[in-house]
């Protein structure tokens, strides 16, 4: 094939290279499958309070699981571009005839097809372990593309900006436990109405991870909730049209 | 044959990288074969700011013909990386304009990329990549087939000494390697005009004079375009048809090698005093020598002075009489033939190191201001 787009090489070229780096392999899955099962086994007894809305606990905690697999999992994205910038590869394509849009959704796309695989391997977990989900394949998917593009969004469009300026891979690898923060001041293990702490329910309706969280949380358990996927896809398109500017506005910078 | 603003000759290429890139005839400094046809690079008063006020280049301007190779060469903090980087569309000028086989640096960049290649200061490589994906990747965002960029893929590390490394991950090669592979990934789609920045910064001997061997192999065989920026003398001298000496982001001297070190004239006397001879008695040596005839410029630096003369050999020994009767007689003497550090000493009054820790110190104070 000739002429192939610069888009899709630079999409092979990070797939590709996604079995090479041990961050994206030994840090992004196996510690949030672990963390699922041993929250799952933990705090299994919940689901016997009355109005929990579901009688298998994983169920419940799987929409949140898939987060904190996106989430941070985007991050290894910035990662991949400070380390790209600190060998200065960066450079390199840029003095081809690649755009900086192209470089970006090499990149952004590669991402997401590892962070859509991995979401997907905590929600068979789940279903391996009695869970169901209530809308099947299609609303698997569904709930994949929000968590996946809410990642982007919030923590992808931080940890990228953060590249850009610092060009360090530290520096983005610190930010980290900011994306669990992110969903542990959500419903993520218990509902609302558990939830003692007026302050910690004020947090939660503040949270925009919450919104999302619930979408799919409905997807999982109930059904197609549009008013909530669509409140989902409200919050993303908003926090996206801040981020990406912001972004591609700090991405153009490296032209200096 | 190339065509300006266009692509190269695909076949003829084709034919030389099948023949594993053979010279063709005899070149002894690349860049002099006679095939020039029309200027691959203008620069016109191009100049650049950085945001933290600093004024890397002042307004420069030359001419590079097609074939030749050209240096930019000056101390650390001349000026150098950022003009290469302005040509290689890295950097945005602030002022003046520049065209790079045709094409505008600003208005023209996405044409303009196509048709350079550019081995950076510091390798610009894929480290997770192996050589062989490296270059093939290359390739393809030149547009290149799988095919052809795997075969050129093959030739150009075979070219550059890596072919038993070409599945090994970059990320595991020495640092002479990084280079070698960064040079042959500029090369993979053939351009027009290779950009080489410090192309030996930080090598040892042996990998520089690989790196020297190899670019002056692929330049008989290819008869690109070549700019290069060094702060090695040896490298501007060896591999430069002309060069341009860069001090403070201006060109102060323009020619070829032997020009250059012609307009210092005769030969230079070099005199080492002590360390501790203060700079007032090295000035009172410097103005007593400057009474004499035969003596034509002297140029204290280092502890050291230079003396231009026109027949070293002649008058070295009457110096040395006038300079120990005056009770100034050196340490050591040496005979020099003009280099093309005496060049910038002459034109500048200071040697490349000298002008390096000024530039480093300058660097330095503005970022803690």
């Amino acid at each position: 094939m000739k002429g192939a787009s610069p888009t899709w090489l630079l999409t092979r070229r990070t797939l590709t290279q996604f079995p090479r780096n041990p961050i994206v392999v030994g840090f992004a899955v196996p510690p949030v499958l672990m963390m699922f099962v041993v929250f799952g086994t933990l705090f299994a007894s919940v689901r016997h309070l009355p109005g929990f809305p579901t009688d298998n606990y994983y169920e419940y905690l799987a929409p949140a699981a898939v987060l904190m697999t996106t989430i941070p999992g985007i991050a290894n994205s910035a990662v991949g571009l400070a380390t790209d910038f600190q060998s200065r590869y960066l450079y390199k394509l840029l003095t081809t005839p690649a755009s900086i849009g192209a470089i970006m959704l090499g990149r952004l796309l590669a991402d997401s097809a590892r962070l859509f695989i991995t979401g997907g391997v905590v929600l068979l977990l789940a279903l391996a372990l009695g869970g169901q989900i209530a809308t099947g394949f299609a609303g698997a998917l569904l709930m994949l593309l929000i968590a996946t593009l809410f990642a982007m969004v919030t923590f992808g469009v931080l940890t990228a900006n953060l590249a850009i300026k610092t060009k360090d891979p530290a520096a983005v690898q610190a930010v980290f436990p900011m994306a669990f923060l992110l969903v542990f001041l959500t419903t993520a293990y218990q509902t609302q109405d558990q939830v003692e702490s007026g302050l910690l329910r004020a947090i939660m309706d503040a949270n925009p991870t919450e919104y999302v969280l619930r979408a799919m949380r409905d997807l999982m358990l109930t059904g197609y909730d549009w008013d909530a996927i669509g409140l989902a896809f409200l919050v993303i398109l908003g926090l996206g049209l801040i981020g990406i500017p912001l972004t591609i506005r700090n991405y153009r910078s490296v032209y200096r | 044959m190339r065509q300006k603003g266009g692509t190269l000759d695909e076949s003829r290429l084709r034919d030389l990288l099948s023949s594993e890139l053979e010279p063709r005839g005899a070149h002894p400094r690349f860049g002099g074969n006679g095939t020039r046809t029309s200027d691959a690079i203008v620069v016109e008063a191009l100049a650049k700011r950085y945001a933290n006020g600093v004024e890397a280049v002042r307004g420069i301007s030359f001419r590079v013909e097609t074939g030749e190779v050209y240096g930019i060469l000056g101390p650390n903090g001349a000026g150098k990386s950022t003009t290469i980087g302005m040509l290689g569309t890295l950097v945005r000028p602030t002022a003046g304009r520049a065209t790079v086989a045709g094409f505008d640096v600003a208005a023209g960049a996405k044409d303009l990329r196509r048709n350079i290649g550019f081995a950076m200061q510091e390798a610009g490589v894929d480290e997770l990549a192996t050589g062989a994906e490296f270059l093939v990747l290359q390739g393809r965002l030149y547009g290149l087939s799988r095919r052809e960029a795997a075969r050129r893929a093959r030739l150009l590390l075979g070219l550059v000494g890596l072919d038993a490394a070409a599945n090994q991950r970059i990320g595991e090669y020495s640092g002479g390697m990084k280079r070698r592979v960064d040079l042959a990934s500029a090369l993979i789609h053939l351009p027009p005009v290779l950009f080489l920045d410090e192309p030996t910064e930080g090598l040892d001997p042996r990998a520089r004079v690989a790196i020297w061997e190899t670019l002056q192999r692929l330049n008989a065989a290819l008869q690109m375009t070549v700019v290069l920026t060094t702060h090695y003398m040896e490298e501007a001298d060896r591999l430069c048809g002309r060069i341009g000496i860069i001090d403070r982001g201006r060109i102060i001297s323009e020619g070829t090698p032997a020009e250059l070190k012609a307009s210092v004239g005769g030969q230079t006397l070099s005199l080492r005093y002590a360390h501790d001879s203060g700079p007032d008695a090295l000035a009172r040596v410097r103005n007593s020598l400057l009474q004499r005839s035969e003596v034509h410029a002297v140029v204290a630096s280092d502890g050291d002075l230079s003396v231009d003369v026109e027949d070293a050999a002649t008058v070295a020994p009457e110096l040395l009489r006038f300079l120990e009767r005056k009770g100034a007689a050196p340490q050591a003497l040496s005979i020099k033939q003009p280099t093309l550090e005496d060049v910038y000493l002459r034109s500048t009054g200071k040697s490349f190191e000298e002008e390096a820790v000024r530039a480093h110190h300058d660097t330095n104070g503005r970022e803690s201001r």
